[in-house]
């Protein structure tokens, strides 16, 4: 007998193990190197995309504007190429904006009060609107500087430095997130705010952190994005939004169920990077891919709500 | 026993309504000291006010003799006067030893970043728990797998962990079974013989007979009664919350 709670730890995990052993007998090319690279390279931006978005909802806070700030932070990046600036100086503006991103969302939602499911729409709006008056509607593409594009397409031996940037990343949340104070106020912050604010807990800071983070998320992803196609156009990291949510969410059926953590939404991002890629390689037709998101993005939340109800029915 | 907190005169209006009209306590060090009252007679007020969550108008509250004015939680807590308040305690799905740090984590240095000291938490969360409750052993236990008692045991634990002299506890067995309830009063008593002093805030008179050493009636914001507890049973209490009068004022 395998223990119940061992289901709901690593259920997921194991059916996304089971699932990539299956395409790797029955995917065509699925298990080249060639592809199984591409897969990695794929999951890195939706991997730091949806990390951000983790921090965000760990303090209980939704993001729903990541995919187009990301955009935003990308566009911004493409004009200062474009017009010969120094690369870093490009990369900062890009991080910058992200970060900007997720700091006034943050003001709104803890100074203003917007519920952050409203003034993000919002922030995601007006980056989009900016995004395309920037670009004036098209593309940024150029030769641009091959130290900038070694970001995104360098390798180091046979390993593309993007993955290592990505490995990094994930090193560093995981290590913020539940070795550190910050990490811990930000959890408590979520859990129950009235809690962590009479205990001493700096809650505004927190849930302003969550926001700031998933902001700067979406501009690093900005930078690899951008020098990984040598071009920015608005809308570029759209597809990310669903993404990157399903993600987070597959990852909240996972290591500590109902609760959003790094662990899992890492994993969460493997198995829809993983099964997007299966299906296109198996000949599913493109539509089959957003019927899937959206019965990954239902189902898990299904499972971790009736994680919550026995919970809630135990008292 | 010296008088170990006192509030002097507090006043707290909200708009046009007054919550507390002068409100004069002296709590002495190592008693329980009840607050009851009706609803609305500004109990939830004077907590408040004592936890820094509201600050008074007019008054102030005096501890060891020292003059204190609480602008946020924090500062209340740094003064030595923990509020363990009935739903608002805890985070049910983080575990034990968490929510006894909540706000206070220890952290080692390791090549010179301040992580987590996640053993030393359930070390010291354990001690903590061993002297309210020797049947929780477990510190990573996530609160929601707790008894109401045993939460209790929990938040009460973290006001032990910030060193607070002063315990106060607002309604702590309102939403408790019988069994639940002689947990906590148990877990009172034990807080009296360790020293603090405790502030109890209850409805159930019985639990206040129970436990209490002296008992102050708030009525529309005003201390009408003070008095002590021996030989108060339960339905003379409720009588004089009810009434406001009192034959004999003994305290």
């Amino acid at each position: 007998m395998i223990p119940k709670h061992a289901i709901e730890k690593y259920g997921t995990l194991f059916a996304g193990l089971v699932l990539f052993a299956f395409l790797m007998v029955f995917a065509e090319n699925f298990a080249s190197t060639a592809n199984l690279l591409n897969v990695l390279k794929q999951v890195s931006f939706l991997m730091v995309l949806s990390i951000g978005f983790t921090f965000a909802l760990i303090a209980s806070e939704l993001d729903l504007s990541f995919a187009n700030v990301c955009s935003l932070s990308a566009v911004v990046i493409g004009s200062l190429m474009q017009a010969a600036y120094p690369w870093p100086l490009a990369v900062s503006a890009g991080l910058a904006m992200g970060l900007f991103a997720g700091l006034l969302n943050g003001y709104l939602v803890t100074y203003l009060k917007v519920p952050s499911l409203i003034s993000t729409l919002g922030t995601a709006s007006v980056a989009n609107g900016l995004a395309f008056m920037i670009t004036g509607g098209v593309a940024f593409v150029g030769r641009w500087d091959p130290d900038f594009l070694f970001l995104g397409r360098g390798k180091i031996g046979p390993v593309p430095v993007i993955i290592l940037f990505t490995l990094a990343i994930v090193a560093l949340s995981f290590f913020l997130s539940t070795q550190t104070k910050t990490g811990i106020h930000l959890q408590a912050t979520g859990e129950n705010e009235e809690a962590a604010r009479r205990s001493g807990i700096n809650t505004r800071k927190s849930k302003i952190l969550g926001l700031a983070l998933s902001g700067l998320a979406a501009g690093l992803t900005a930078v690899f994005l951008v020098a990984n196609l040598s071009s920015a156009a608005p809308q570029m990291a759209g597809d990310f939004l669903l993404n990157g949510i399903a993600a987070t969410l597959l990852g909240m059926t996972m290591f500590t169920p109902a609760k959003p953590n790094i662990l899992g939404t890492i994993v969460g991002a493997l198995i829809i990077v993983v099964l997007s890629n299966g299906l296109v390689l198996l000949g599913a037709q493109y539509y089959i891919q957003d019927i899937m998101l959206g019965i990954i993005i239902v189902a898990s939340v299904a499972v971790s709500a009736s994680v919550l109800k026995r919970a809630a029915f135990a008292l | 026993m010296p008088v170990k907190i006192s509030t002097r005169n507090i006043y707290k209006n909200y708009g046009a309504v007054e919550a507390l009209r002068g409100v004069s306590i002296d709590i002495h060090e190592g008693e329980v000291h009840a607050i009851c009252g009706d609803n609305g007679a500004g109990k939830s007020t004077l907590i408040k006010v004592l936890a820094g969550v509201e600050m008074p108008d007019r008054g102030e509250v005096v501890i060891d003799g020292a003059p204190c004015r609480f602008t946020t939680p924090t500062e209340s807590l740094k003064a030595g006067l923990a509020t363990i308040h009935q739903d608002l305690a805890v985070a049910a799905r983080m575990s034990i030893y968490e929510n006894i740090f909540m706000g206070a984590e220890l952290t080692k240095n390791v090549l010179g970043i301040r992580m987590l000291d996640k053993k030393k938490m359930r070390q010291d969360a354990a001690g903590y728990m061993s002297q309210l409750n020797k049947s929780i052993t477990d510190m990573n236990i996530k609160v929601e797998e707790l008894s109401g008692g045993q939460r209790q045991a929990v938040a009460i634990c973290r006001a032990l962990r910030w060193n607070a002299n002063i315990v106060i506890l607002d309604e702590p067995t309102a939403a408790l079974g019988v069994r639940e309830t002689e947990q906590v009063l148990e877990l009172v008593r034990s807080l009296k013989q360790s020293g603090k002093t405790v502030i109890l805030i209850s409805h159930s008179m019985k639990d206040v007979v129970a436990v209490a050493d002296r008992v102050s009636i708030l009525r529309n914001g005003q201390n009408q009664i003070d008095l002590l507890a021996a030989d108060l049973s339960a339905d003379r209490l409720s009588h004089y919350i009810l009434s406001g009068e009192v034959e004999q004022v003994q305290a």
